[in-house]
């Protein structure tokens, strides 16, 4: 049991509250890439109403919704070759906030050196458009190792998902729930679809889980029926990235599963995706984005597939979990793990400090630590992967099935 | 909790505490940010001690 207050603090992104202060610290994913372009479009993110576009030049710009003129939305602008201008009087206005330009006020009046857009510095990485709307100067945008390899494909899976963001990270530190909500819970739905066989992978039993906070989040490890802790599981592990991403996947797959706080109660979820055999994938033009649905079409949620399994039981747990009526045991120590480290970075940040994750300084890229043979076997955890996750929504997906060249298994 | 068990400082607002179960014993988490002391207290049903051989 948590009590209300401490549930509050845990969930709470807007600005001013301390987990709203800790997140601001970060940078964000905002937008895919193909958001960004010369059409403004309206984003939302830790609360706040945003619009994101492109100018002619090719600069992206992120700025606060309404127009600091009237009020009106400056998504209903047009982008021109410098700035973004508003469709309501036309102000114009840069992608660093500066106005530009105030059409309807007297020629030689400095009016517009006096008024500014907020605006936020947004980057591109990976496909992904980044942005930071905390106190400058920002911290180093980090470049976590599968936004920047260049010898591996990639595809952007996404969804808004109805509640808060914290419910889906407390998964990610939930080693058990997989060999029940995928392993048993998705074996059962098999069978009553008339599948003669239970997944393979994931029904494995769970003999042990540790959790150990360093340096980029909470490292999970795990040791399996049948499995040693000379298994990568146990002796690699995966990471839990501080203080919104899963690392998950094996060798040649690697995946983010990015949680994106739109408000306190939706959330902005990414599957990004790396494919890279051995001696690496050849060039890829573009990124394929996809959207993830959420629901059948007769309205029932997609619970045939790993990651829709894993939806529901994250939305199903409310808009924002009600903490003061659950029971954790110590089967939830990694959760009650996470929600510390939460309280700890927003009391650093409280005091002034750097939260964990925070980089000042240039660099290349950053290596995170995953097992290669992810559940005993690469090659068995792809196959499974790629058939039972949102990768099956992938518009490359026979192709990703192509590049490694896996054995179709016994069980599809 | 109220207390920090470690410096005795009032667990408020910034500090963690959290109750789980094990068997019929709450065991509570508590992490306080005036002396970063985690610890768990243990609010036991039952005091079992093992007899040694003799």
């Amino acid at each position: 049991m948590l009590s209300a207050e401490k549930n509050e603090r845990l969930t709470r992104v807007g600005p001013g509250t301390p987990m709203g202060e800790l997140l601001r610290r970060y940078w964000w994913p905002v937008a895919t890439h193909d958001m960004a372009t010369r059409v403004p479009v309206k984003r939302r993110l830790l609360g706040e109403d945003l619009v994101l576009f492109r100018d002619g030049s090719g600069t992206v710009g992120l700025l606060a919704e309404q127009c600091p003129h009237r009020r009106a939305a400056l998504w209903l602008g047009c982008t021109e070759e410098e700035g973004l201008r508003c469709g309501y009087h036309g102000w114009r206005f840069s992608a660093t906030g500066e106005c530009l330009e105030q059409p309807g006020e007297p020629a030689d009046s400095t009016f517009k050196n006096r008024i500014r857009a907020t605006a936020y510095p947004v980057q591109e990485l990976g496909g992904l458009v980044f942005a930071y709307l905390g106190p400058l100067p920002a911290p180093e945008l980090p470049r976590y190792d599968l936004f920047v390899w260049d010898d591996a494909w990639r595809d952007i899976g996404h969804a808004e998902l109805p509640c808060n963001f914290v419910q889906i990270m407390e998964n990610s530190v939930d080693p058990y729930h997989v060999e029940w909500l995928h392993g048993r819970y998705g074996s059962f739905l098999r069978e009553l679809g008339g599948a003669a066989a239970p997944l393979p992978v994931v029904t494995k039993k769970h003999v042990k889980v540790a959790f150990e906070v360093f340096e980029h989040g909470i490292l999970k490890r795990r040791v399996l029926e049948g499995h040693t802790e000379e298994d990568e599981d146990w002796k690699v592990g995966h990471p839990l990235v501080f203080p919104h991403m899963l690392r998950v996947g094996a060798a040649g797959l690697a995946t983010f599963q990015i949680r994106v706080p739109i408000d306190d109660e939706n959330t902005w979820h990414v599957w990004y995706q790396t494919y890279r055999p051995d001696g690496g994938a050849p060039p890829q033009s573009s990124i394929p984005v996809y959207e993830i649905p959420l629901v059948d079409e007769r309205g029932e949620y997609l619970r045939d597939y790993v990651d829709g399994q894993d939806i529901v039981a994250w939305i199903t747990q409310g808009r924002i979990s009600d903490r003061t009526k659950e029971h954790l045991g110590r089967s939830d120590l990694g959760v009650i793990m996470l929600r510390k480290l939460y309280a700890e970075q927003m009391d650093a940040v409280a005091r002034g400090e750097d939260p964990l994750c925070t980089y000042r300084e240039p660099h290349d890229v950053i290596d995170l630590p995953m097992e290669r043979d992810k559940f005993g076997s690469a090659v068995e955890f792809r196959q499974l992967w790629t058939r039972e996750s949102s990768v099956r929504y992938s518009p490359i997906r026979d192709q990703v099935l192509e590049l490694f060249g896996d054995p179709v298994p016994a069980w599809t | 909790m109220r207390f920090c068990p470690g410096c005795g400082a009032a667990l408020g607002e910034a500090a963690f505490v959290q109750e789980y179960w094990v068997a019929a014993d709450r065991h509570v988490v508590c992490w306080c940010p005036a002396c970063s002391v985690m610890c768990t207290v243990v609010l036991a049903a039952a005091l079992v001690g093992t007899e040694p051989e003799h």
